[in-house]
């Protein structure tokens, strides 16, 4: 009997052996629901002209697996206390002095549509040291997105050259002092804000509707992915221009006709807009001639996207900008050269 | 018109449960055992000469017949033993219980010494020779004659199974050219779920062979076994105490793997006794484990998207069992037991590739690090109850199966450099990739984290009752019963991807020394691998820089899980019935299952955004009667004939018919599941010749031919509209689902041949040869992967996914008293794994052949030294796209092998 329960014994220690499995060196992540509320930049850039009076850097929380589980794609849970953000600058490119661009500055986020906070007089506790570039805010709960409004000398960098060399801030979140909230900042992020020169390609562009060469090359270029410009009479348009931002190019034709909207409450007679937007994959900037890659989306009946392709090359004299394009549209392709005046 | 027909059968079997059986038959009962060595001889025949009358032992040489009263004479043949005649006067309404003592007439099966080897295969072969279907059997020693650690290994020696590797280890089996969908897989009689997610084959490299008396494959089917078997069914037996003898046995040996230059072991106990003065009480319990260290060199590419990995795998296997039988005999007539097994497979892997592609000038560098485990437990409770008249044997059986994947990572960083490669000569591919394995050139990409959870359990119960009777001067076995199963399947799924927005440390950050010296023998640099500990790490540390991508998480998650019930209801009658040296066995088998789903549509936007997840449920319900019939001719003593003429069908893949739809708007493309799926049905005919060996051998031939209605294929169906029936919400959407309506042929050749070449002179009569060969030939119709919006009608014929050609093994043995050296080759003809969306994308394994050599000493009567070696040739695992000129992938594990001592404690001395 004692044989038998000590073979026993063996045949368990056996099997308990066989249930070992060894992890070496394994570490187990953080769970989802372990994983704190992150802060971080909502784009890594952003970019006005070079004589702008104000830039703007959003902060928000990353998204999350609803609770509720009727947002599948994921939803912002905001916090549940205000805590303080500290960020700073990181680096500056082709500006000499910062604290002589940068003025102040002031937060706020959106209540609705047609209000803010700074409206509701809600302070948000945004402090800067253009000196040491360091600063910080209040990041309020029950609220997705706030914005720090950077106040600028618009003449500082306004110069009249096109400059050879980029001119940009970059910044970094340095922390978070929250008192009980699981909340961490994105500190490897960083939001690049870059001056354009308005003496390159950045910047709105006039083309004369009532050139009819210039015209018809338009309506040729654009009309092949917008049936409006296609139909469009030179005598119904107001103005038509280009305009170059850091990421998109917006084609905008501004009709004589105008039609009332409703402005958070207030009536407001406005020209009717025809506009396109493309997204830069390509441009040259800071030269006076380069190329041009944009791809736009053209929404079809059933709601699917239809990409299009404009590219081509441009060259800048004085306030004049040549454009030679060329528009795809699966096996359709057009090209087009368009004079423009600034 | 259906119902009323299930009604009729259920009512004409509870009217034969309460038929009255004739007292006027007598119950024979007994065991036959070596009159030496006292070993069980199952499979052994028992016929009353001139009677018409006879039955076959059961694994444990016991037996049960009813005959008419008078005097008889009781003849008791098995292959290698003496033929013994009993006289005997039975009793009207009596109950004779026989002890037989057979002796043998080759000296190597009472040899102590090695008793264990040739007493296997003459237990083998005797079932085989005297069951009524046709089938292959395995006992537990003929299992240890080969270098085959688990279940699937061990059949890959059975003629007509082919078997799936991983990793250079058997994982299913595919029998008779057909996918392992179509073979169903018991324990103990009884179907076990799968642990795996979506489909109900299992795997077995999850059981170990050490837990098993012996496997059959039933390559025929009769009313009494499940009809959802096409290519066979595949029984796995556990091990019952034997004597009153304490009976101490086990293993305990090592080895070593050479690419991974790492050690591996595996041990074996176990104890069997049975207990009192009548041996009433029986106990048995096995235990064993494995642990495995070994790994594969890899490459593969992907020719449409031009890309080309190398891949370096490490893994630690584990295989745990505990198994165990408590029966008790209350007397002659009346048994219970208890059954039960355990088996867990875990699976720590270490992936660690390089993904190059030249379109994008991008090289990804990624480890995943994933541990799986599956577990299977089987519980069958029962009894055995003979009456004068009648016998009633009842089982109750728990079962399940559980795939855990607690984790599964990948850490991914890229790095935009230039490559290119060729692999045109289909050995190596030739790659120029300057800077590749600077783990500095690497930033981060994304990390996933993911893991899963299967469950699949199944409640079954069943009966069935043995009738007695007499035509003339024949007798016969009438047997009919019924089932019920009742199964449960869910599985869920984490998958949780994080990117970054951040600038992360490079690659060198988190990497480590190689694992290996070499990779393919030095061909190949692949660098420092990143070490997905490291990585974790710095995860944790800084979870600010990571973004969870909520929105495929919410898609896989819905996607894969799922919810599922099926409830199956049988019945069978048959009758065995024996015409002198003809047997029918006859019968009818009505199948009805009632399956229910629940899971969860995804519809992404005409944008690609993610616009909604539904639940969505599904039912359907099917039946199937099923004639069989089975013919056994004995030409001669030791040569039989025989016929088979059986329906059966295949159930689908739950991954096929769970509702679980992905409607891609933008891609216009949905994949959904398929509720309404029909099974596969299928006529079998089987035509098969046998002659035994008188010294313990077998020669074999036979013609198979299958005949499959509804085959399941996947189809496109252009320009449709989701959902296929009622309103249409999405329109001009090419829709795949599997679906029935085609037609597959199968037809095949077997044959075998092993035995004892005594025939030969001096040391070549030593020599003992075992081979067999099956060839398969089959056609299956399908939509044509060339159809599109104006002939979506047009077919194509293929052959059947699974099917290899050409399938056989060889093995020649040297075998004395104490020395057994052995040589044994397997060959895989090539076949279809993976049908592509046209031609040159069809995935087919690569024919393979591996040799393997086993060798074992016996010191005594108690223990055996023995070493394996198994893939002596360094066969690679290959695959390749349409044509062998487009390889998709060459694996090479080089060879592994292990030795040890085997003792048997229980022997008599």
């Amino acid at each position: 009997m004692k044989n038998s329960m000590l073979l026993l014994g063996s045949l368990l220690l056996l099997f308990i052996a066989g249930c070992d499995k060894k992890n070496t060196d394994l570490v187990m992540p953080l769970k989802p629901g372990d994983f704190p509320q992150v802060i971080k930049f909502s784009d890594e850039v952003g970019g006005e002209l070079e004589n702008t009076d104000e830039f703007s850097i959003a902060l928000t929380l990353i998204d999350r697996v609803d609770p509720s589980g009727e947002e599948p794609g994921g939803t912002i849970v905001p916090l549940t206390e205000d805590v303080r953000v500290n960020f700073t600058i990181s680096d500056v490119n082709g500006i000499a002095a910062v604290d002589s661009y940068i003025k102040g500055g002031k937060a706020l986020y959106e209540i609705d549509d047609c209000t803010s906070s700074e409206d509701e007089g809600i302070d948000l506790d945004f402090q800067f040291d253009p000196v040491t570039g360091i600063g910080s805010v209040v990041f309020p709960e029950e609220v997705e997105e706030i914005e720090l409004v950077f106040e600028v000398d618009e003449t500082y960098l306004d110069d009249a050259e096109l400059n050879e060399e980029e001119r940009s801030i970059e910044f970094n979140l340095l922390s978070v002092d929250a008192a009980s909230e699981n909340v961490v900042v994105n500190t490897g992020m960083v939001f690049t804000y870059e001056v354009l020169d308005d003496e390159g390609v950045d910047g709105a562009w006039d083309l004369d509707p009532e050139n009819p060469e210039q015209f018809a090359a338009f309506k040729n270029l654009f009309g092949l992915v917008n049936e409006d410009i296609a139909n469009l009479d030179a005598a119904d348009i107001e103005k038509i221009e280009i305009e170059f931002e850091l990421e998109e190019i917006k084609v905008v034709v501004e009709l004589k006709e105008t039609e009332l909207i409703d402005e958070c409450g207030e009536q407001e007679e406005v020209n009717i807009e025809i506009e396109l937007e493309l997204e830069i994959e390509e441009l040259t900037r800071l030269l006076a001639e380069g190329e041009i890659e944009a791809i736009g989306e053209l929404e079809q009946e059933d709601g699917s996207l239809l990409e299009y392709t404009v590219k081509g090359n441009f060259w800048i004299e004085g306030n004049q900008l040549q454009l030679e394009l060329e528009n795809e549209l699966e096996d359709e392709t057009v090209s087009a050269i368009l004079r423009l005046t600034r | 018109m259906k119902k009323a027909g299930i009604l009729s059968f259920l009512l004409f079997l509870t009217s034969l449960i309460w038929a009255q059986p004739s007292n006027e038959y007598v119950l024979l009962k007994g065991v036959v055992d070596d009159a030496q060595n006292k070993s069980k001889l199952g499979g052994a025949s028992i016929q009353i000469r001139g009677a018409n009358n006879g039955t076959i032992a059961d694994l444990n040489g016991a037996f049960t017949l009813y005959s008419l009263p008078g005097q008889i004479q009781l003849e008791i043949s098995y292959l290698g033993y003496r033929d013994t005649l009993l006289q005997l006067n039975l009793e009207p309404g009596s109950i004779r219980t026989l002890q037989i003592h057979l002796t043998s007439s080759t000296p190597e099966l009472n040899s102590v010494v090695i008793s264990g080897y040739l007493q296997g295969q003459a237990k083998a072969l005797n079932q085989q020779k005297n069951a009524d279907n046709i089938k292959n059997i395995i006992s537990s020693d003929q299992i240890g004659r080969f270098p085959d650690p688990n279940a699937a290994e061990a059949l890959q020696r059975v003629p007509g199974v082919n078997i799936e590797r991983d990793q250079g280890e058997g994982r299913y089996v595919l029998v008779r050219g057909l996918a392992p969908q179509f073979t169903n897989i018991n324990i103990n009689g009884e179907q076990i779920p799968s642990p795996e997610a979506d489909v109900r084959f299992v795997a077995l490299d999850a059981i170990p062979s050490d837990q098993l008396a012996s496997i059959e494959v039933s390559k025929t089917l009769s009313p009494d076994m499940d009809g959802d078997a096409v290519g066979g069914s595949v029984n796995l037996i556990t091990r019952m105490a034997q004597s009153k003898t304490p009976h101490i046995s086990g293993s305990l040996a090592g080895g070593y793997n050479t690419l991974m230059q790492k050690p591996n072991w595996q041990g074996q106990l176990q104890f069997d006794q049975r207990f009192g003065k009548k041996e009433k009480l029986g106990l048995l319990i096995n235990s064993n484990y494995y642990l495995n260290q070994l790994g594969s060199d890899n490459w593969e590419q992907a020719p449409n998207d031009n890309e080309l990995e190398l891949r370096d795998y490490e893994l630690t296997r584990t295989r745990a069992g505990l198994s165990g039988t408590v029966d008790y005999r209350f007397n002659n007539r009346h048994e219970v037991y208890v059954r039960g097994i355990y088996s867990r497979f875990t699976d720590r892997e270490w992936r660690r590739r390089y993904v190059f592609i030249p379109e994008d000038d991008e090289i990804e560098k990624l480890t995943k690090d994933r541990f799986e485990s599956q577990s299977i437990t089987a519980i069958n409770i029962g009894g055995k109850h003979k009456f004068t008249g009648f016998y009633l044997n009842y089982e109750g059986q728990y079962s399940r199966g559980i795939q855990n994947t607690p984790y599964d990572h990948e850490a991914a960083f890229i790095a935009g450099l230039p490559s290119s490669f060729s692999a045109a000569n289909g050995k190596f591919p030739i790659l120029s990739a300057d800077g590749f394995t600077n783990s500095s050139n690497y930033e981060f990409d994304e990390v996933s984290y993911g893991g899963s959870y299967a469950k699949d359990q199944n409640i079954t119960g069943k009966f069935e009752i043995g009738i007695p009777y007499k035509t003339g001067s024949s007798n016969g076995i009438l047997k009919f019963g019924a089932k019920a199963r009742f199964k449960q399947k869910s599985y869920t799924i984490t998958s949780d991807i994080y990117g970054t927005d951040a600038e992360l440390p490079t690659a060198d950050a988190f990497d480590e020394d190689p694992i290996k010296s070499e990779f393919l023998k030095g061909r190949f640099d692949m660098g420092r691998p990143i070490q997905m500990g490291l990585f974790n790490r710095f995860f944790n540390a800084n979870p600010g820089l990571f973004e969870l991508d909520v929105e495929s998480k919410s898609i896989d998650e819905a996607l894969e899980s799922f919810d599922a019930t099926e409830n199956v209801y049988a019945g069978f009658i048959m009758s065995r019935h024996q015409f002198s040296k003809l047997t029918f066995t006859v019968g009818l088998r009505f199948e009805h299952t009632d399956v229910q789903y629940d899971s969860k549509d995804v519809i992404i936007d005409a944008q690609g955004d993610l616009e909604a997840i539904r639940p969505v449920s599904g039912t359907s319900s099917y039946s199937f009667l099923l004639p069989q019939i089975q013919a056994k001719y004995e030409l001669s003593r030791y040569t039989n004939l025989r016929a088979s003429i059986a329906s059966s069908y295949a159930r689908p893949n739950f991954g096929e018919i769970i509702p679980a739809q992905e409607i891609n708007r933008e891609d216009r493309v949905a994949n959904l599941g398929n509720p309404a799926l029909k099974p596969t049905s299928a006529l079998n005919l089987d035509l098969m010749l046998e002659h035994y060996f008188g010294n313990v051998g077998i020669a074999s031939a036979g013609i198979f031919y299958k005949k499959l209605d509804d085959f399941i294929y996947r189809r496109v169906i252009f320009n449709g509209t989701y959902p296929l029936t009622g309103t249409p919400i999405v329109p001009r959407i090419d829709i795949i689902q599997a679906q029935n309506g085609n037609t597959a042929n199968l037809v095949g050749l077997e044959f075998a041949f092993q035995r004892k070449l005594d025939f030969l002179p001096g040391f070549f009569s030593k020599l003992n040869l075992y081979t067999n060969y099956t060839y398969t030939h089959s056609r299956a119709t399908i939509q044509s992967r060339e159809a599109d919006e104006t002939k979506p009608d047009a077919t194509e014929k293929f052959r059947l996914p699974g099917q290899a050609t050409h399938v056989g093994n060889l093995a020649l043995a040297y075998e004395n008293k104490k020395l057994v050296v052995r040589l044994a080759a397997n060959f895989n003809g090539e076949y279809l794994t993976e049908v592509g969306g046209n031609a040159s994308e069809d995935l087919y394994i690569k024919s393979r052949m591996q040799l393997d050599f086993n060798a074992s000493y016996a010191i005594n009567n108690r223990f055996r030294f023995f070493a394996e070696a198994l893939n002596l040739t360094n066969q690679p695992f290959e695959s390749y796209y349409g044509s062998k000129a487009v390889m998709a992938q060459r694996e090479f594990y080089r060879w592994w092998m292990r030795f040890g001592v085997k003792f048997d404690l229980g022997l008599s001395k």
